[in-house]
């Protein structure tokens, strides 16, 4: 920072010594002093508080070609300024200078006699008498013309990567929306709604589900998690998503279709580098003597559903000895059949609900665990399919960054008949 | 009720609410966008003309049910204060309008002087829309490092550094591309016109103009320089304030 | 948020015994997956991952644990857990690598109930 004693006008005082030695070094001084407020590698500029301009050394001079008789006592400081310069020096730096006292590397332009624009960096202080009253503005000037364009370069970069990363989270959002049914069918007789809650905008989890129909009469529907993330995680969700449609067109049997997932996932990833989903896969046919549904439900190593029953109770419909797909050469596939009578409802769900971080910072050790989710669904039955899902987004909106892993929800219900539903 | 102007948050009003304090009930506020505003009900629709801030002025009032308020408007936000009375009388005892300009550009046809040229308007807008990041980003060290003068506390960080410059850039529209000459007749509530022997940015023609638009208006020539008398002269912009509220209630 | 994940690795005479404590999860599985290689696993030896402090397990920490099991039985060896906790044991039934894994209270179970194989 380049700096002077100098009064305005005046030259250094009161140094103490011999009187020789002291006349000798002052006139060094002075003389120095004064070329250095000249000539110094920097702008020096004293005004006014009102902003006239008092005393300006020859650098600035020279830099923006004027003569000293033209500015002393006839310009403004911000006569010397750009009109958008003008502007930021009456809204923001004036009233800052004010407020503080001095104010430090604000980046403006100048305009020199022949109309060029120099950029600069500016830096004020507030001169004030022995009695604490604001005298003079003392301000120097640094040419800032190659920090202006390192600056524009460092902007421009900046503007690239910010365009960058938008269109990667575009590019992760158009992934992750294209691994999810686009629309979950319409059931007659079923109340359906699903959820995706992705955790991460730059990278793309591995959940997925889906519900659709199979021959006439009956529907299936899956929902289930990949191992990992990103776009090897997304692979195999389309793998899994695509094969599972397809084997149960083959043969709707659960344990058949996920059989028929864990041959062609193990085939497919059975080297260094283990890739496997947990599924659970749902036939699902209406009952019409009892009304409500029918559900075979097989898992492959998935968390049990949780059933809100029309009674207002609650369990999980677990699944035990169901083994994770992929990975064996011949997995284990649990089944379960349940009924769903009217007023009742069924949540699939994955594990970024039941593993997400409780705590209040989302680094706590809490995680939200089984049994607090069959709490949930205790204190939520008897409920319906969307109103399950809001609850269940609602309280992910209370984990906030808690929720690590992307979390995928499908809740079916059977709703009463209409007219026990108006009693 | 003290409105401040654009670039600025209500801090500016810091020096002359001590001296205004000891005879009336103050009411300060952020505009939507600026100082501690919440942000995220700022919208590009609602604030890209000066409507969107009187409703908020006139929602204030409402709100606030202090009865008719004596409106204290600097620089942008006198003319907020301008259209606001026109609109709703009944909700104002008078107008303070701090250094004024209805109208920033000049407009030759009818001879009247805003101070700037057209080109100079779109030079200034093409300068903010490529130097706000710049400056913005050399403000904050500033305001950050100041270890000295501790007593500016926070909230001068804070409301330079929320400065968002998408919003700056919509307000720097509002602010310099705004004409609401037509707007002063409609003025029917006591009016001081108040404003500053020199102003780089409203000048004293302006303040004249103004003066004579508003019918029965009073007119003063602060001896404070520059466009924030509030800053470089509180003592006496607050005495001008006091002497003209105490005068309307 | 950070997440550590310590590896410590002894041998015995039924093999190589890896402690893991701390989270094995997304961000630290690869650690695991990384040290495989390094263990010089042999024809006959069982390999014990000792999870006493583990303290949380999710399916990339799974991935990691079959990638271990894949490659012990690739070279020859058996593999072995000990010490695993209630949560990853509850993990493991619900995924159903109950089974797959023989586990062992401690690793020093694990070592007494290893049996050379002809191998």
């Amino acid at each position: 920072m380049c700096e002077t004693n100098d009064e305005e006008g005046g030259g250094p005082e009161g140094d103490e010594g011999p009187v020789d030695e002291q006349a000798q070094f002052s006139a060094l001084l002075e003389d120095s002093a004064e070329d250095l407020y000249e000539h110094a590698p920097c702008g020096y500029l004293s005004t006014q508080l009102d902003g006239r301009i008092a005393k300006i050394n020859t650098t600035l001079l020279d830099w923006l070609g004027y003569q000293r008789e033209d500015l002393v006592g006839r310009k403004h400081f911000s006569d010397l300024l750009t009109v958008g310069g003008r502007l930021y020096h009456e809204t923001h730096f004036a009233p800052l200078l004010r407020m503080q006292g001095e104010i430090n590397g604000i980046a403006l332009e100048l305009k020199a006699a022949d109309g060029a624009r120099l950029p600069v960096l500016v830096t004020s202080t507030v001169k004030t008498g022995s009695d604490g009253q604001p005298l003079l503005i003392r301000t120097t000037v640094f040419d800032a013309r190659d920090r202006r364009a390192y600056e524009t370069e460092l902007l421009r970069a900046r503007r690239e990567a910010d365009q960058e990363r938008d269109r990667l989270q575009v590019l992760a959002t158009t992934l992750q929306q294209t691994l999810l049914p686009p629309a979950l069918v319409d059931v007659p007789g079923l109340d359906v709604a699903a959820h995706y809650h992705i955790a991460s905008v730059d990278q793309v989890g591995g959940d997925f589900y889906d519900l659709f129909p199979l021959a006439a009469g009956t529907w299936g529907l899956f929902l289930g998690d990949v191992c990992g993330k990103g776009a090897a995680a997304a692979a195999i969700t389309s793998l899994a998503r695509y094969t599972l449609r397809a084997a149960a067109v083959y043969d709707p049997d659960p344990v058949a279709v996920l059989g028929n997932l864990n041959t062609v996932l193990n085939h497919e990833y059975n080297g260094d580098d283990p890739r496997f989903c947990t599924v659970v896969f749902g036939l699902l046919t209406p009952d019409p003597d009892r009304g409500g549904f029918h559900i075979t439900l097989a898992s492959g190593g998935h968390p049990p559903a949780l059933l809100m029953r029309a009674d207002g109770t609650a369990d999980f419909l677990p699944t035990p000895g169901g083994q994770l797909i992929g990975v064996l050469r011949d997995a284990h596939i649990a089944t379960t059949t349940v009924h769903l009578v009217p007023g009742d409802t069924l949540l699939l769900h994955t594990d970024g609900l039941t593993e997400a971080h409780t705590g209040p910072t989302a680094g706590g050790d809490d995680r939200y665990g089984d049994d607090a989710l069959l709490d949930f669904g205790r204190a939520l039955a008897p409920t319906t399919a969307s109103s399950t899902i809001s609850a269940v987004r609602d309280l992910l909106d209370t984990f906030g960054s808690g929720v690590e892993d992307d979390t995928a929800l499908l809740a079916i219900h059977a709703p009463q008949p209409p007219s026990e539903e108006q009693q | 009720m003290l409105a401040h102007g654009f670039g600025c948050d209500q801090s500016m009003w810091r020096l002359v609410v001590p001296a205004l304090e000891r005879d009336f009930t103050v009411v300060l506020f952020d505009h939507v966008g600026a100082g501690n505003s919440d942000l995220s009900a700022w919208s590009r629709e609602r604030y890209s003309t000066l409507n969107g801030y009187v409703d908020d002025l006139l929602a204030l009032c409402r709100e606030l049910a202090l009865g008719p308020v004596t409106f204290v408007g600097h620089s942008v936000s006198a003319m907020m204060g301008v259209v606001a009375a026109a609109r709703e009388p009944e909700a104002f005892a008078g107008l303070v309008l701090l250094a004024p300009s209805p109208c920033f550009i000049d407009d030759p046809e009818t001879g009247y002087r805003g101070g700037f040229s057209a080109e100079d308007i779109e030079e200034l807008l093409e300068s903010l829309e490529a130097n706000y990041l710049g400056w913005s980003g050399a403000m904050a060290p500033v305001i950050m490092g100041n270890p000295e003068r501790p007593e500016l506390g926070e909230e001068l960080t804070n409301s330079f550094c929320r400065t968002d410059p998408d919003i700056a850039r919509v307000f720097a529209r509002v602010t310099f591309l705004s004409d609401n000459r037509a707007d002063l007749a409609e003025v029917g509530v006591p009016t001081l016109v108040a404003q500053c022997s020199t102003d780089a940015i409203a000048p004293r023609e302006v303040g004249a103009f103004v003066h004579a638009r508003i019918p029965g208006s009073r007119l003063v020539t602060l001896n404070a320089t520059g466009h924030c008398p509030q800053l470089s002269a509180p003592e006496e912009t607050a005495a001008a304030i006091a002497a003209f509220a105490g005068g309307t209630r | 948020m950070t997440k550590h994940l310590t590896l410590r690795t002894r041998t015995t005479t039924a093999g190589p015994v890896v402690e893991i404590a701390g989270d094995l999860d997304y961000d630290t599985a690869d650690k695991v997956r990384a040290a495989l290689p390094g263990l010089g696993l042999r024809p006959g030896q069982q390999l014990v991952l000792d999870l006493a402090g583990l303290s949380f397990c999710d399916s990339s920490g799974i991935t990691v644990l079959i990638a271990a099991r894949n490659h012990a039985l690739a070279a020859g060896a058996s593999i072995a857990l000990a010490a695993v906790p209630d949560r990853v044991s509850r993990i493991f039934r619900i995924v159903g690598l109950a089974q797959v894994f023989p586990t062992h209270p401690t690793a020093a179970a694990a070592e007494a109930a290893w049996r050379p194989t002809g191998g």
